[in-house]
């Protein structure tokens, strides 16, 4: 597909937001509550933030995959049961403004619920999503996209993205669903220069220069399935709380539990999202918890987003928003936790090797 | 944009409505039900089942557990029938077990499956065989044991090496002579030291310590084991000692489960989704996984 870009200014920005709604859409956009940062259903174009200083405090996922939905529901009259459904998405939904981190995040969750057995509810939201990505203007100190693959003006997941310049928003088209998004709204806007190209690339050098982490390597993921039994764990999850708060905020992290909520009379098959660092998630009937302590169970989150990958060259399941490490009320960092595993490992390697 | 339709793909996590025809308490707190689908249409969709499967078995109102299929639907008498029935045995230990006890005959439950691997039935044939079950662990074997035995001229000799706590905790005492019947079939029960009674005539012991004692040769032998964590680690370690290789030995692996297509994660070990990828392992695959089971 030839690729399609515009320059536009604030108000053709606020103005295709409006047709969006008009249109019929449900936008989920940054706007501000309360000082936070939350991406939201809009009411109205003006309250999306376009140039956001950091990143929404939860990632977008939950548009996709609500922290709480029924899978289905039921009726229960006299010793007879009745299921239904529950109801499929009323309207299309573009989601606007996501990082790019964010957008790759959304790539995971697809890799989950859109493989094998497919998920309907997951599947019928995703059908009717378009993804306009926002690259970012400026990296928080948590960010580190870079070390894990990624880059503040990446692509990957989005269907549109818009490029925050000093000569206004670059939006430029990227999948076919992105360019069904247009009405006519687009007629009075200006086509990008080719030159434009340079001015990205600068973005891109300036806001990953900002980021001062080093990467992690990808046959680190073999090193860490090898060390999975190394006594660095112990020390290294000592400090985990078991909160979950890290999986709660990731955008990649897909984890749920299923639970009936019911009266006498009707019920529903509830999901919500769960992560493996709480004691319970493995724990089962008879007792036995395979990850009875908190260092396996971080051991587990760290392993799950960095190795066990199906093949070597498989991308990371961290996107490195960095939410995690912002959040984390014991001040855990996932990249040093990497980091110093992987180099305890090699040093007890290298010690056998003497 | 279009919108979706509503379900354009089955909703995988809606159970098929089941009636429990008739239970059979194997002990104080063991129970095997036999069920029936209220719909036809759902029968048909069962068609493609085998052993070692499981099911999502529901309580509506107090939720979902997960069980092995413990018999041939197809064949539940031996005989063929045209509509399958499913048996699963439990223990009621937990919240839903507890409700599912609770119930009786007449009453509906939700079923969902079959999911998972199966037993590979097919590269056993003409090859001795050992089912070693450890307490409810027999419910995870019974299926394969059940279409082993209905075809025992396609296999060399079975030995169903049945251990329990107590003899009170023993399950499917009622129909182990009928296993010793067929030609072929040897039944061997064991219960723990401590756990006999004064009229108990099988074996005391643990069940790997009688696993040795059985002087079984590995020589192109199969086993198939299924039991408590605990059982198994020192099984294996019996096996190892006696010459069996680890591509000859079948398990089950039982992590907890919620979704059982490979979505919720709960069951994980390393790479591994046990619902999805799994459950039936050889001890020769779980040596490549991360000990985290």
């Amino acid at each position: 597909m030839d690729r399609t870009q515009w320059l536009l200014t604030e108000s053709q920005l606020r103005e295709w937001v409006r047709s969006l709604l008009d249109a019929g859409n449900s936008v989920v956009a940054p706007v501000e509550e309360d000082g936070v940062l939350l991406f939201r259903p809009l009411t109205s174009e003006e309250r999306a933030i376009l140039a956001p200083s950091g990143k929404t405090r939860w990632s977008p996922k939950e548009f996709l995959f609500p922290r709480s939905e029924p899978l289905y529901r039921y009726t229960l009259d006299g010793g007879e049961v009745e299921i239904e459904n529950p109801p499929a998405p009323q309207r299309p939904q573009v989601l606007f403004g996501v990082r790019s981190c964010d957008a790759g995040g959304l790539l995971r969750l697809d890799e989950i619920f859109l493989s094998g057995t497919k998920d309907p509810l997951y599947a019928a939201r995703r059908e009717s999503t378009t993804v306009v990505s926002m690259a970012c203007a400026a990296a928080d100190p948590e960010c580190f996209c870079t070390a894990v693959g990624g880059s503040p003006v990446g692509e990957e997941g989005s269907d549109l993205q818009l490029v925050p310049l000093e000569e206004g928003w670059l939006l430029r088209v990227l999948t076919e669903k992105g360019e069904a998004l247009f009405g006519d709204v687009d007629e009075r806007w200006q086509d990008a220069p080719a030159a434009i190209a340079k001015e990205v690339e600068k973005l891109e050098r300036r806001v990953a220069g900002q980021i001062e982490r080093s990467p992690v390597k990808q046959e680190w993921s073999k090193t860490l399935e090898d060390g999975f039994e190394h006594e660095a764990w112990d020390r290294l999850a000592q400090h985990c709380l078991g909160c979950s708060v890290c999986a709660y905020v990731c955008p990649s992290c897909s984890c749920f539990d299923m639970n009936h909520e019911a009266n006498a009379w009707c019920g529903e098959q509830c999901r919500s999202w769960d992560a493996c660092t709480f004691a319970i998630f493995t724990h089962h009937a008879s007792g036995h918890n395979p990850r009875s302590t908190h260092q396996e169970r971080y051991r587990q989150r760290v392993l799950h987003k960095f190795a066990f990958k199906a093949e070597d060259d498989e991308p990371f399941r961290c996107v490195g928003c960095g939410r995690c490490v912002a959040l984390c009320p014991a001040g855990l960092d996932i990249v040093d936790t990497v980091t110093a595993a992987v180099a305890a490992i090699r040093e007890e390697g290298a010690d056998a090797a003497r | 944009m279009p919108l979706a339709e509503a379900f354009p793909i089955p909703n995988p996590y809606q159970p098929s409505l089941m009636r429990i025809d008739d239970f059979f308490d194997e002990t104080s707190d063991v129970r095997t039900l036999r069920l029936r689908f209220v719909d036809g249409d759902e029968e048909r969709e069962f068609s493609g089942w085998e052993p070692g499967q499981f099911g999502q078995f529901t309580v509506f109102g107090a939720g979902e557990s997960v069980f092995a299929l413990a018999n041939q639907p197809w064949r539940p008498n031996g005989n063929s029938e045209d509509t399958p029935i499913i048996e699963c045995t439990f223990r009621a230990i937990g919240k839903v077990t507890h409700a599912l006890r609770d119930m009786s005959e007449g009453q509906v439950i939700g079923f969902r499956g079959p999911y998972g691997n199966h037993f590979p039935i097919d590269d056993w044939l003409g090859k001795d065989l050992v089912f070693i079950g450890g307490g409810i662990g027999m419910a995870a074997l019974r299926s394969a044991l059940l279409d082993v035995i209905d075809r025992k001229q396609e296999f060399g000799d079975v030995v169903i090496l049945n251990g329990a706590r107590s003899v009170a905790d023993m399950v499917y005492t009622e129909e182990m002579p009928r296993w010793q019947d067929v030609d072929g079939v040897r039944v061997v029960r064991t219960v723990d030291p401590g756990g006999e009674t004064e009229d108990w005539d099988g074996e005391v012991g643990l069940l790997p310590n009688v696993f040795e004692g059985l002087n079984l040769e590995p020589d192109g032998r199969i086993v198939v084991a299924c039991g408590p964590p605990i059982m198994l680690h020192y099984l294996f370690l019996s096996l190892g000692k006696t010459g069996y290789s680890p591509e000859q030995v079948v398990t089950t692996l039982e992590n907890k489960m919620k979704c059982g297509i490979g979505h919720c994660g709960r069951c994980y070990v390393g790479p591994f989704s046990v619902c999805r990828d799994g459950p039936v392992v050889t001890w020769a695959e779980l040596n490549e996984l991360p000990k985290d089971y």
